[in-house]
């Protein structure tokens, strides 16, 4: 039996060996997070980096240190105007499309620039850099190349607040630009959406989604965004429509002011057809 | 004295070696020691010596204890099938030397690799072309300096 054993460790040492060896090394693996051997490796560790700082001392001595900190601070100088650049050259494209925006549209237009976001307890209000001096008024709305941005809601002599369309408090009349179906459009703190619509309306994803005619705050049929899920509620009856803005909340900086108000356009041709009407 | 030697290369693998890194691939010292002495005293001194250093390079270079212990001992292994009493020169002195530096450093690197790495989204080419094949054939070539220099023998 001992002989057997014997002639067997002698035929396969080898191997015997390297699977006690590798079996420990494998053992070792959990063990890694024990306090015990993290402090064997920080002390052995330590020796080396010792020696590795010396030989980057090395390195350094046979450098131009001074060289190669002027050239760090100019790199990092290039870093900086680099990047200005390039905000400049997308701030560029941003007003070339408000310039091209300028000469198609059949509105008076004010552009300006949205010179806050961070206002305090108001979130989804903008401040922009015009107010009364520029004869801006409460109730323009405000749009962008892409669509519809906000509303004037305060003005001062120089500055505007605008609640913008991702606000909570934000209830505009839009409709499907397609099929006519008209809704009021919310931002409800995750999505934008149009609530309570008739699951026999035909509103289909993709459809774009633009400011209505029935709007007296807004004028009509300007790009809001785009239908991009839908779901039922209320036993199958109504179908919440999630939309798409064609705004970046987030990057838009420079918008124009719509110098109209709606509400009192068509209060006037109201007034009006009620003069015509009384005078015949 | 393969353990005194050894602490040397893993010395100089820590602190030396990465300035020759290209592409983040670096050579690897340690395992040329190991297999010139597992070329001149045998598999089972091989198995062993490669255990001890892979301990002592997890230890030094802060890596995950284990990792370069198991990866070193099967290298050690396997350079100990190339050993022959009548071969030591033959394998010492000529490029056969190279050829076995490149196997079993492709099967440190292969093993190491896949011990201390977290993921396991590896794909064919980054785990044996990147982390196998160019450590192995980096090794292969600093190797190639042991032909040129090594301590003459008696034989020579």
């Amino acid at each position: 039996m001992f002989n057997g054993l014997k002639k067997f460790f002698n035929n396969f040492k080898e191997y015997i060996v390297l699977i006690f060896l590798l079996l420990i090394s494998l053992s070792l693996l959990p063990l890694n997070k024990s306090a015990e051997l993290k402090k064997i490796r920080t002390l052995a560790f330590g020796n080396l980096a010792f020696l590795n700082s010396l030989v980057l001392d090395a390195q350094d001595m046979l450098r131009d240190r001074d060289e190669v900190v002027k050239l760090e601070k100019l790199n990092a100088e290039l870093m900086l105007k680099v990047n200005q650049l390039r905000e400049y050259g997308l701030e560029n494209s941003e007003l070339k499309r408000i310039l091209f925006l300028k000469d198609t549209t059949e509105y008076p237009i004010k552009p300006v620039t949205i010179i806050s976001k961070l206002i305090p307890s108001l979130p989804g209000y903008y401040l922009i850099n015009a107010g009364l001096n520029d004869s801006l008024k409460n109730g323009m709305p405000i749009i962008n190349d892409k669509g519809y941005v906000g509303l004037i809601v305060k003005t001062s002599d120089h500055f505007s607040l605008v609640r913008s369309l991702k606000s909570t408090q934000s209830h505009i009349a839009v409709m499907d630009q397609r099929s006519k179906v008209n809704g009021i459009l919310d931002w409800d703190g995750k999505s934008f959406v149009i609530k309570n619509i008739s699951t026999t309306n035909d509103v289909s994803i993709g459809d774009r989604i633009v400011t209505s005619t029935f709007s007296t705050i807004v004028p009509p049929s300007i790009p809001v965004g785009i239908v991009i899920r839908k779901s039922t509620s209320v036993a199958g009856l109504l179908t919440n429509i999630e939309v798409s803005p064609f705004v970046n909340f987030q990057s838009v900086k420079n918008v124009v002011v719509l110098k109209i108000i709606s509400s009192k356009e068509v209060n006037n041709i109201e007034l009006n057809l009620l003069k015509e009407t009384k005078l015949k | 004295m393969p353990i005194t030697v050894g602490i040397i290369a893993i010395a100089i693998q820590i602190v030396l070696i990465p300035l020759l890194s290209f592409q983040f691939v670096v050579p690897d010292l340690v395992l040329i020691v190991l297999v010139i002495y597992t070329l001149k005293k045998g598999q089972i001194f091989g198995t062993i010596t490669g255990f001890i250093l892979g301990f002592l390079f997890d230890i030094f270079s802060g890596g995950i204890i284990g990792a370069a212990m198991f990866s070193k001992t099967l290298a050690g292994f396997t350079a100990g099938y190339f050993y022959s009493e009548n071969k030591t020169d033959t394998n010492l002195n000529t490029t056969i030397f190279v050829l076995i530096i490149f196997v079993c450093s492709a099967i440190d690197a292969l093993f190491y690799q896949i011990l201390i790495s977290k993921t396991t989204d590896f794909t064919f080419i980054t785990l044996f072309v990147k982390h196998s094949f160019l450590p192995a054939f980096y090794t292969a070539l600093l190797s190639l300096i042991w032909l040129i220099f090594k301590p003459k023998t008696k034989s020579e």
